[in-house]
């Protein structure tokens, strides 16, 4: 084992190639996932903020916020319905806001609710004012503005920040139910609902209550003109979700099986070079497993130390990476990029196990 | 030359690894372009083949039909605008609908007959001209959408009957219809009845004769307020989402690129290295270095073309086989230019190689210690 660490001090040059090529798949990961990571929570997070276990939409909509209508008839029957404890209505319209001083329109998600999503305050008592995703400041926006929203530029108010709340994208904005209403109907005339019909409904459930057998029981005593999912069924309901993750978990795991492959290569041609000093080795008393313990080392240390690079320039790199890319670098996509590469160099330096233990002793002095 | 081709004959094992290895890189690179383009046409396409060449929208829609909204009566200003030939309202939509019995989001595009925005691409039928007709993506065609289908609104029941088929032009990923305005309107009164009016998404425009579009979106911009008029080649490209998708691949494939271009590089010059003592012995006895630099040029060829087949069985069997949502289209063009950036990166990652090559002196092969030689 030391020996293997010695070799890597004194001819890291020697290592350079699978190194750098390891530092350049690392990245590949971590942009990727950044991407994927990026893109899933700049889409969900109104979603995911939601207080409620459940989320009822109207059964035509297809589980789609924008396109389902739950009227008061609806809302008063998933009220009564045993294991039910809080409902709450949303609405939400993706609109174009101008903001002061931008030559942008920012785009927003301007929701009207009853029951505050997690992190987000109760719902403003004033009309026309609103709690805006912190996102939005790399737009301009500040708290204390007026932001004009829609074709009729209905003046909103910004208030304060919160954070993680976006939707499909667009930066979010939660004002009042009075507030959502009065800018549809300014921006979207067709949009709009009638009074006391919300887009959907999130339900917090009694302590203790099955949220799946709430959720039938919701569907049951609407006659089915309700669709009742959990919050994550919700949240991989939204258009493109699961298809993007797909997509992009099927890219990401064909990287790590080229960084399998790069680093077999490598440690192929290495041991091969290195035949006639493990056979020393060898007949010095080595076995064949102490030798390919000495291959795995460096193989896995080499990785981490290209997985760090690779890391501090990803990072680095997201600093210059245009506002339109939706990249978002967080820790847990980090560990699982890392973990993948060190058990991929493991496999990848397997390949060596067969050249290492044909290494014949007697070879050593003929 | 014969070396060479003997070399990869006797380590196959060496060189299929290598080869199997890029040949997964451009399967990368190959896959996540024709995603890109699949992706692009599929977000654009019922916007780039309709017969608009300038679209109008709302000012604050940020470059978005689905997000834009006009008055009738702008219909009419820009219509009165000099330079243009034809002008009528373009209304989009994303509607839950039902279709061969399921529930499946449709994205509706209302026009007025014989109007800008009738689609371009028909491949079967005839364009919709009555109301409740539709002519519809033939992508979808076995989702229910075949020519005498009918598809209907989920809420409200509002039917429309196929009556044609047009290629490469769905919107937002989505089966797409084209319908005439009035059906439009009927389907969106259908799914929202406490809609207060239905208006217009944008107004589509033809130019007159021997007036080009951007003179025409000069004249719209200049004299009405409160819209945004563009090329209908600068309404695909500022399309939401197009840019962000262009620009995320981007930074993906010229890293999968750039990787590639290395491991060939950093591969072959491993192999120079180990083979150095060989090649100088090879020129003490008379082989030129060009032979030696053809020799390492004809394996790298050969490794990128065995590469280049394993990335185009892989694509066509990912195509056929892949559950992504979208109709993948491979684009013969894309693969072409690709292929030439990684054929060239991958000449100027093992050039190297070559240069050690040129540098081996056959004199060493005599100043070698085994050969009584000093250093």
């Amino acid at each position: 084992m030391r020996i293997a660490f010695i070799e890597l001090r004194r001819r890291p040059g020697r290592f350079a190639p699978a190194a750098i090529a390891l530092v350049l798949l690392t990245l590949l990961l971590l942009v990727l996932g950044g991407l994927l990571d990026g893109l899933y929570n700049g889409s969900t997070g109104a979603l995911r903020a939601q207080p409620g276990e459940l989320l009822v939409y109207s059964s035509e909509a297809k589980l789609s916020l924008v396109r389902s209508r739950i009227g008061p008839k609806t809302i008063a029957e998933v009220q009564q319905v045993p294991g039910v404890n809080e409902v709450g209505g949303i609405g939400v319209g993706l609109l174009g806001a101008a903001v002061p001083g931008q030559a942008a329109d920012a785009s927003v998600a301007l929701f009207g609710y009853e029951l505050p999503p997690k992190g987000v305050p109760a719902p403003p008592s004033t009309l026309g004012e609103v709690y805006a995703d912190r996102s939005l400041q790399a737009v301009g926006v500040a708290v204390g503005q007026s932001l004009l929203v829609g074709p009729q530029h209905y003046p909103v108010a910004v208030i304060g920040w919160v954070s993680d709340t976006n939707f499909l994208l667009q930066g979010g904005l939660w004002g009042n139910v009075d507030t959502w209403r009065a800018v549809v109907a300014s921006a979207r005339p067709d949009a709009v609902l009638a009074p006391g019909t919300f887009q959907a409904l999130t339900v917090v459930t009694e302590t203790g209550a099955n949220p799946s057998e709430v959720a039938a029981a919701i569907d049951s005593a609407t006659s089915a003109t309700t669709r009742t999912v959990t919050r994550s069924e919700a949240v991989n309901s939204l258009p493109g979700i699961k298809e993007q993750r797909a997509t992009f978990n099927s890219i990401i795991y064909t990287t790590f099986f080229v960084a399998a492959l790069v680093v077999a290569l490598f440690f192929a041609l290495l041991t091969l070079e290195r035949i006639g000093m493990y056979a020393v080795f060898k007949a010095m008393g080595a076995s064949s497993r102490q030798i390919f313990i000495q291959v795995m080392s460096q193989a896995i240390v080499i990785t981490t130390i290209a997985f760090v690079v690779g890391a501090v320039v990803a990072v680095l790199a997201s600093l210059f990476i245009p506002a339109q890319v939706p990249i978002s670098l967080t820790l847990s996509r980090g560990v699982q990029v890392a973990v993948g590469l060190v058990v991929m160099s493991f496999v990848g330096s397997t390949i060596s196990l067969r050249r290492v233990i044909r290494v014949d002793p007697a070879s050593a002095i003929s | 030359m014969l070396i060479a081709q003997r070399e990869i004959k006797r380590a196959r094992l060496r060189f299929g690894l290598l080869a199997g290895a890029i040949g997964l890189l451009i399967f990368l690179v190959f896959f996540q372009q024709t995603l890109l383009s699949s992706l692009l046409n599929s977000f654009t396409g019922a916007l780039k083949n309709q017969s608009a060449t300038v679209v109008v929208y709302s000012a604050e829609a940020r470059q978005s039909l689905e997000g834009s909204i006009v008055a009738p009566a702008t219909v009419a200003t820009v219509a009165a605008i000099d330079g243009v030939g034809q002008a009528g309202p373009l209304g989009e939509s994303t509607l839950t609908c039902v279709a061969a019995g399921e529930q499946v989001d449709v994205a509706v595009i209302g026009a007025q007959p014989g109007k800008p925005g009738q689609p371009t691409k028909l491949v079967e039928g005839r364009l919709a001209s009555a109301d409740g007709e539709a002519v519809a993506s033939s992508e979808d065609r076995a989702k229910g959408f075949e020519i005498g289908d009918v598809v209907t609104t989920a809420a409200g029941d509002a039917s429309v009957t196929i009556v044609g088929l047009t290629k490469a032009s769905q919107f937002s990923v989505q089966p797409t219809l084209f319908v005439n305005f009035a059906t439009y309107t009927a389907m969106k009164r259908a799914s929202n009845p406490d809609a207060l009016a239905v208006l217009p998404s944008a107004v589509a425009v033809i130019p007159a004769d021997g007036v080009s579009a951007a003179t025409v979106v000069q004249s719209i911009n200049a004299s009405v307020s409160g819209v945004e008029a563009m090329t209908l080649s600068d309404a695909v490209a500022n399309a939401p989402g197009v840019a962000s998708v262009q620009s995320s691949f981007a930074i993906v494939l010229a890293l999968a690129i750039a990787v590639v271009a290395l491991v060939t590089g950093f591969f072959f010059l491993i192999l120079t290295v180990q083979k150095t003592q060989t090649l100088t012995l090879l020129r003490a006895v008379g082989a030129p270095a060009g032979y030696l630099v053809r020799g390492l040029l004809q394996q790298v060829a050969l490794v990128l073309v065995i590469a280049l087949v394993i990335a185009i069985g892989l694509l066509v069997a990912a195509t056929s086989g892949s559950n992504t949502g979208l109709a993948l289209v491979i684009d013969p063009r894309a693969l072409v230019v690709s292929t030439l950036i990684i054929v060239v990166l991958s000449m100027m990652g093992v050039a190297v190689s070559i240069w050690r090559v040129l540098r081996i002196e056959p004199v060493n092969a005599v100043t070698r210690p085994g050969l009584g030689g000093g250093q």
